[in-house]
């Protein structure tokens, strides 16, 4: 009979997923708030500095499993991308590269302020850019909302991806480098590195569609198809220290073009995608430790409200040149909000890359356990102000 | 409250109104950007009228009432190019066809509009499934006399309309096998089909309109869901039959064909209509809607059996002299050669079989709508 301890370790898990699915579902009954906002809580709550249920977080199966989930959900993002659109109407990426600059240099001045650490801060400054895409498409699909505001909060937050993960490649560089000279060998690596994901996603974007041809079935095999794709070059980019996110991206954007339409009975890649997107949220909210977000928090808080208005005003300020009303502009701005899941999956690479000067960015985890949490909650907030989602997510 | 007067109109001026798809560029489903849209348009001055329709996926465009159809097709083309250029700011597609191949209606959001929302209330799940697209026609009349007639004496061309612009061959996904699947969803609707026979205006008002208002379930002419009803405050009759087609140029030839017909019959040289025309009248739009150009039609007078295409092409060849009087020759041949090459729901069925789904079909009507243009 194997001894208790080892049962419970081997169950904690799977015991995780169904207690914070079950978190979801009740939590989002009784309040009607997104349900990956109760998966973060049912995660940190069970993180090893916490309760300890969960063990300390690794480069283990679980951590694939949520880079995984996390690349069906980039990959389903990108495939709604029209960069046409940005041609057409080039105010919003205009809009997007204004408040992501605004929140780089709002975030840096305060993280200073606090008596960070220059590098400290210009990290906090660049993982600060992002949207964290997961919370954006989980609660755009949760709540099946169409609109100005949702279009725009998915294009920007794939705009913002990339940046700060260029900005973020940027920065680990000139640390590496140890010296502000190689800036411009920094730069050129982390733009080489975003090259490489670009085309690694490209490649999968071209053949994978192709092959759906070739079996001459592209509507009922394309989940499977594209699931198995995004799970191949996951598990590829990891292994040859390219971007996973980028390449996901990309991957969903290319697929995009090739007209092979991901149809919404497929969205969130069906069960297999609920099931791993429950893991995704545990898993990032279990790797945050309790000391750390308390430590922070002062900092943290700071930074929430510092990047909140840079986002809103940064779009807001293009509203109108953009062609939608100013209260779409400040609500596309606030839906912006969610920053999480990106940023510590982001973290979990660097770390295990042996980047030291992660730890250092304790506040970046009251940032992101705030956001993951309420992060959900703002942009389904404004996506209903924005009258782009129903009430309730349960009308027909 | 009896039913309005009929305000005389100049006989023979018409005008379109076309029920328009907008498509996300995503996934090429529909969605809900009417409000997003319209707000955009209030911007700059629009040629025509914009309006929402009863789900917000949809908008409602209409022409300014014109005489002749150059003008007409000129004024749709500029509200199709005002159209194009305000998508392009929003990332959204507009298209013409009768049904969006693969929305689910239970997807839709009703307007927040008094009036859909009333309707949602009344007619739950038709309401939304009500997301298909159609073109209407007003022709002008001098009175309500001449507007019955011509609404009745229409049924024996009324199926040429249903074919000549067929657009709507796929529904949730699949393809219906019917060249126009929208009209069956238009039947669902209590107060659809025909108008009743009768030929003179004071007796529809006095006698019928009377009866059916004391029954309490119509308020209004807005009440009834004909394939041709009278609408007596702008002094027209409406025909609304029509899918929408997939480009504005097929919409104002067919609004043409319409006006030339009409000037044809209120010569009053065929024999005129009586109540037993209807005996053929639901098969026929059956057959219409089923098999479109490739249909025939059952004559109400002499019960002959005539290939639709002919019997179409035939009545164009007849119209030619109105057309010349008109000005609208151009719209019959337009027409003419449509009929010989298939309708757009032949050209729809193409895409799909092209491009291996029906998203690429809505990609490609997208394209249609703009002239060929890229989204």
């Amino acid at each position: 009979m194997p001894d208790l301890l080892s049962l419970l370790t081997s169950l904690a898990w799977p015991l995780a997923i169904a207690l914070a699915w079950l978190a979801g579902e009740f939590g989002q009954r009784w309040t009607g708030l997104p349900r990956i906002s109760f998966y973060g809580l049912v995660g940190f709550a069970l993180g090893s500095t916490q309760i300890g249920a969960l063990p300390a977080p690794d480069m283990g199966p679980v951590s694939l499993l949520a880079n995984v989930a996390f690349g069906l959900i980039l990959f389903e993002l990108g495939n709604r991308i029209n960069l046409r659109w940005l041609v057409n109407n080039p105010w919003i990426g205009v809009a997007g590269l204004v408040e992501a600059a605004l929140t780089f240099i709002l975030v840096y001045l305060v993280a200073t302020a606090f008596g960070t650490g220059r590098l400290t801060a210009l990290l906090m400054a660049a993982l600060s850019m992002a949207t964290s895409p997961a919370t954006v498409v989980r609660v755009v699909n949760e709540q099946k909302s169409s609109g100005q505001m949702t279009e725009r909060v998915l294009h920007l937050s794939a705009q913002n991806c990339v940046l700060s993960v260029f900005a973020f490649n940027a920065i680990i560089g000139i640390w590496l480098f140890r010296t502000y000279a190689a800036v411009g060998e920094a730069l050129w690596q982390s733009l080489v590195m975003l090259a490489g994901s670009i085309v690694a996603g490209a490649i999968f974007g071209v053949v994978t569609p192709s092959l759906l041809r070739a079996i001459r079935n592209p509507q009922q095999d394309s989940t499977v198809a594209f699931a198995l794709a995004v799970i191949l070059l996951v598990a590829l980019c990891d292994s040859i220290g390219l971007s996973p996110v980028v390449a996901a991206l990309a991957f969903g954007l290319t697929v995009r073009y090739r007209r092979v339409a991901f149809t919404q009975t497929q969205r969130n890649f069906g069960a297999l995608g609920e099931v791993l997107t429950v893991l995704l949220f545990v898993y990032a909210a279990s790797t945050l430790d309790w000391r750390l977000v308390t430590a922070g928090a002062a900092l943290a808080i700071s930074v929430v409200l510092v990047r909140m208005f840079a986002k809103v005003a940064g779009v807001t300020a293009f509203a109108h040149l953009s062609g939608v009303t100013w209260r779409k502009g400040a609500l596309t701005g606030l839906g912006l909000a969610p920053l999480a899941v990106f940023v510590i999956l982001l973290l979990e690479h660097a770390r295990y890359a042996g980047l030291k000067v992660v730890e250092e960015l304790y506040a970046m985890a009251a940032v992101t356990m705030l956001l993951e949490v309420f992060g959900p909650i703002i942009i389904q907030r404004a996506l209903i102000w924005a009258r782009e989602a129903p009430e309730t997510s349960h009308a027909a | 409250m009896p039913l309005e007067a009929f305000t005389p109109s100049q006989p023979l001026t018409f005008g379109v109104e076309l029920e328009l798809q907008l498509v996300s560029l995503s996934d090429f489903n529909l969605t809900a950007a009417s409000p997003d849209l319209m707000h955009l348009l209030k911007r700059k001055p629009f040629p025509g009228n914009v309006t929402p329709e009863i789900t917000e996926s949809m908008i409602e465009i209409n022409s300014s009432v014109h005489t002749a159809y150059e003008p007409l097709l000129a004024e749709l083309l500029e509200i199709r190019d005002t159209l194009v250029a305000a998508s392009d700011v929003l990332n959204i597609g507009i298209a013409g066809g009768g049904t969006h191949p693969f929305q689910h209606w239970s997807d839709q959001r009703i307007s927040a509009k008094p009036r859909y929302e009333y309707l949602s209330q009344l007619y739950g799940y038709l309401a939304k499934q009500f997301t298909v697209f159609g073109q209407h026609v007003h022709i002008g009349c001098a009175n309500g006399d001449d507007a019955l007639y011509l609404l009745h004496a229409l049924n024996r061309y009324l199926p040429h309309f249903i074919a000549l612009s067929a657009s709507s061959p796929y529904v949730q996904g699949h393809d219906s096998l019917f060249e126009s699947a929208r009209l069956n969803s238009v039947f669902a609707f209590p107060m659809s089909g025909r108008a009743p026979f009768t030929l003179t205006w004071q007796e529809f008002t006095d006698v019928y309109f009377a009866k059916m208002e004391r029954t309490n379930i119509i308020k209004s002419m807005k009440d009834f869901y004909w394939d041709l009803r009278p609408k007596p405050e702008y002094g027209t009759i409406e025909l609304r039959v029509c899918d929408t087609p997939l480009t504005v140029e097929r919409a104002a030839a067919l609004a043409g064909y319409l006006q030339a017909l009409c000037r044809h019959l209120l010569e009053r040289k065929e024999e005129a209509p009586v109540e037993d025309d209807y005996l053929v009248y639901n098969y026929n739009r059956f057959q219409a809607c089923r098999f479109g150009l490739d249909g025939s039609i059952t004559h109400p007078k002499t019960y002959e059996n005539v290939p639709m295409r002919e019997d179409i092409l035939a009545t164009l060849e007849k119209m030619l002299p109105h057309a010349e009087a008109l000005g609208s020759v151009e719209a019959l041949r337009h027409l003419a050669a449509a009929a010989h090459d298939g309708s757009d729901a032949a050209i729809l069925r193409r895409h799909v079989e092209r491009e291996g789904s029906v998203e690429g079909m809505v990609n490609a009507a997208i394209a249609h709508f703009r002239g060929g243009r890229a989204a």
